[in-house]
């Protein structure tokens, strides 16, 4: 894949660049401002990009704002932000346009160098990927927590799961499950909280961001 | 009809305000009259005869300039809402030395209860409270006194005059009822003007007070700052910095393993890559305490927003606040409505939350935070609560709270324009 990396302390920079190269993945260009990022992803339209939130200038939200300008220039623009800390907040702006090609992620999540890649390609190939850490939060949060009373301990599980950007085949493996028992379980769940599902795996996820991220 | 009735009440309410007005500030003037009287009675060619009840006369006055200076503060907040700061100096505590005496800020006394009442003494002498007292129980009687004589003044007239069979002492008995009924509803207002011209604190009185609240305000930051540095220390000590150590030992061994037993070098690679998550996670909540990273990046609004979609309650945000307001600020009523929230969730046992920001002009910035939880909030020494009013004292800001037993409760933190 031919990826932009927007980071602005090296050495998280450097050590990006290299483990992509180790997963044979190309780097097309790396920014370390806000408005060098805007400029990388409109000219570059890479595969996917992975960009940090806080950068220079101004030291605030600098790449958040650089993603989501650059994705309403070219809708769908498939990224993944990285951040020290994860807000609801963010996780609602990005999901806004209901495009998908969106990931949100703390930056430790690249300790599990696998699961980061895979996160990666997903986002890539147009799906969700959401940081455990951000479905946690808005599962728990107050207005969520009423709504899924009505589910079962099990199902709250997988809905999470679900809500990261898992497959059924991917769920089932986290919880040593069978791929078919996975979709009992979210038959059910859609039934219980009246989502329709079309078996597109990434309607599926927005459909379910949506739903817990209704006010 | 109505509009009688409740000018009948306001005339009755003003007449018997007014006799008051008349009896709390002719008391001075009747200790001097008494005075005099005796002076008086006691004459018999000898001048000397008036020097006692003079000298009576003057203590009197000196007693009571005080207690009528309260009653008329009283008065005047208790019927127009206003108060009038006293601005009385405060007394410093008596301490009793190794020595055996007691040291009262001014001198040595071999008693508590002299070096109460050489205090007292001194205190008073030195107070220009005082002396502001004194001149408003002399003010007093020639200004508000004399207006709010009118009515009780008419009555008199009318009781006499009405009795007296002559008809030109009806027509003054008349008159008098008069004069009773229409001056009654304003003849004691003057008291409020004139209370508030005479009695308020002088700029240098109020300008010693506000010496000592920032004083006081000082070693409260101070102390505060510290604990607060200490905690972060203490934090990074047992936290961060002992997982780090870990972490490198963790890779020394692995370094040794790596040839002798691949295994368990893999397994101690996976813990020291938990324990690295572990310390970022540490690390994270810690930094969150200091200064919520979301703060720094988007300001009070949206940091607001962002707590309030992780508190456990379903919490709506409404927000008017155009500027950016100073960090200091910011961070102030940023941890102010997350311990509001964090409080109407473990100890009001809401549901619901309304917050609420606007200002920026009139009385400054605004946040209200209203719950529908069981109430009985209030403000205890040390509590969260007057941690808060004294994080929002810096800043001139204030705290407000309606908390009734059984809900619900109503906080509002203000922070006041010039400190924007």
């Amino acid at each position: 894949m031919r990826i932009v990396v927007a980071e602005d302390l090296y050495l998280l920079r450097d050590g990006m660049v290299r483990l992509l190269e180790a997963y044979g993945h190309q780097v097309v260009a790396t920014a370390t401002t806000g408005p060098e990022t805007l400029d990388a992803l409109l000219s570059r339209r890479p595969d996917v990009a992975v960009v940090d939130v806080r950068m220079p200038p101004t030291q605030s939200d600098e790449g958040l704002r650089a993603a989501l300008d650059a994705r309403r220039r070219l809708p769908g623009l498939p990224i993944l932000i990285l951040s020290q800390h994860v807000e609801q907040l963010y996780a609602r702006e990005l999901l806004a346009d209901g495009a998908g090609g969106i990931g949100y992620f703390l930056k430790e999540s690249v300790f599990d160098a696998d699961q980061f890649i895979d996160a990666l390609e997903r986002v890539a190939g147009g799906g969700t990927a959401m940081d455990p850490a951000v479905i946690a939060k808005l599962l728990s949060s107050g207005s969520s927590n009423r709504r899924l009373e009505r589910l079962t301990e099990r199902e709250h599980d997988v809905l999470g799961l679900m809500a990261e950007g898992l497959s059924n085949q991917a769920i089932g493996q986290r919880l040593f499950l069978s791929e078919s028992a996975i979709s009992k379980y979210t038959t059910s769940i859609f039934g219980k909280l009246g989502i329709t599902d079309d078996g597109n795996n990434n309607r599926r996820v927005l459909a379910v961001l949506t739903y817990l991220n209704k006010p | 009809m109505r509009q009688l009735v409740s000018w009948v009440a306001s005339a009755a309410v003003g007449f018997v305000r007014a006799c008051v007005v008349v009896l709390v500030s002719m008391l001075v003037p009747a200790v001097w009259a008494a005075a005099a009287g005796l002076w008086i009675w006691w004459w018999g060619g000898n001048p000397w005869a008036g020097t006692a009840p003079l000298l009576w006369a003057g203590i009197g006055t000196l007693a009571l300039s005080r207690p009528v200076c309260r009653m008329v503060r009283s008065l005047v907040a208790k019927w127009t809402g206003t108060v009038i700061p006293a601005g009385y100096r405060q007394s410093a505590p008596v301490v009793r030395m190794s020595t055996g005496y007691w040291w009262n800020g001014y001198s040595y006394e071999r008693t508590s209860r002299d070096a109460r009442q050489d205090q007292r003494m001194r205190l008073w002498w030195s107070d220009p409270a005082t002396w502001r007292d004194l001149r408003f129980a002399v003010i007093a009687p020639f200004t508000t006194g004399v207006i709010a004589a009118v009515p009780p003044a008419g009555a008199v007239a009318a009781v006499v005059g009405l009795s007296h069979p002559a008809a030109s002492m009806r027509l003054i008995g008349v008159l008098g009822v008069a004069v009773a009924i229409g001056a009654a509803p304003y003849a004691w207002r003057p008291v409020g003007p004139v209370a508030v011209r005479f009695l308020r604190p002088s700029p240098a009185m109020a300008l010693a007070d506000r010496v000592d609240e920032l004083t006081a305000q000082r070693a409260d930051t101070t102390v505060a700052q510290a604990a607060e540095i200490r905690r972060i220390e203490r934090d990074l000590h047992d936290g961060a910095q002992a997982r780090l150590v870990a972490l490198g030992m963790s890779l020394a061994t692995v370094e040794r393993l790596m040839e002798t037993d691949p295994n368990r070098a893999k397994a101690l690679l996976r813990e020291a890559r938990s324990g690295a998550a572990t310390s970022l996670t540490e690390l994270r909540d810690l930094v969150r305490g200091i200064s919520p990273p979301v703060l720094t990046e988007r300001g009070l609004v949206d940091a607001v927003r962002a707590l309030a979609l992780d508190s456990p309650l379903e919490a709506a945000v409404s927000a008017d606040l155009g500027l950016r307001l100073d960090p200091p600020i910011e961070s102030a009523l940023y941890f102010g409505v997350a311990e509001l929230l964090t409080n109407a969730a473990k100890h009001a046992r809401a549901t619901r939350a309304r917050i609420s920001i606007f200002g920026g002009e009139g009385p400054g910035i605004v946040v209200d935070v209203e719950d529908d939880g069981g109430g009985g909030a209030g403000m205890r020494a040390g509590g969260g609560l007057d941690g808060l009013r004294r994080r929002l004292a810096v800043f001139d800001g204030t705290l407000e709270i309606t908390s009734p037993a059984g809900g619900p409760t109503h906080v509002r933190m203000v922070v006041p324009c010039e400190s924007l």
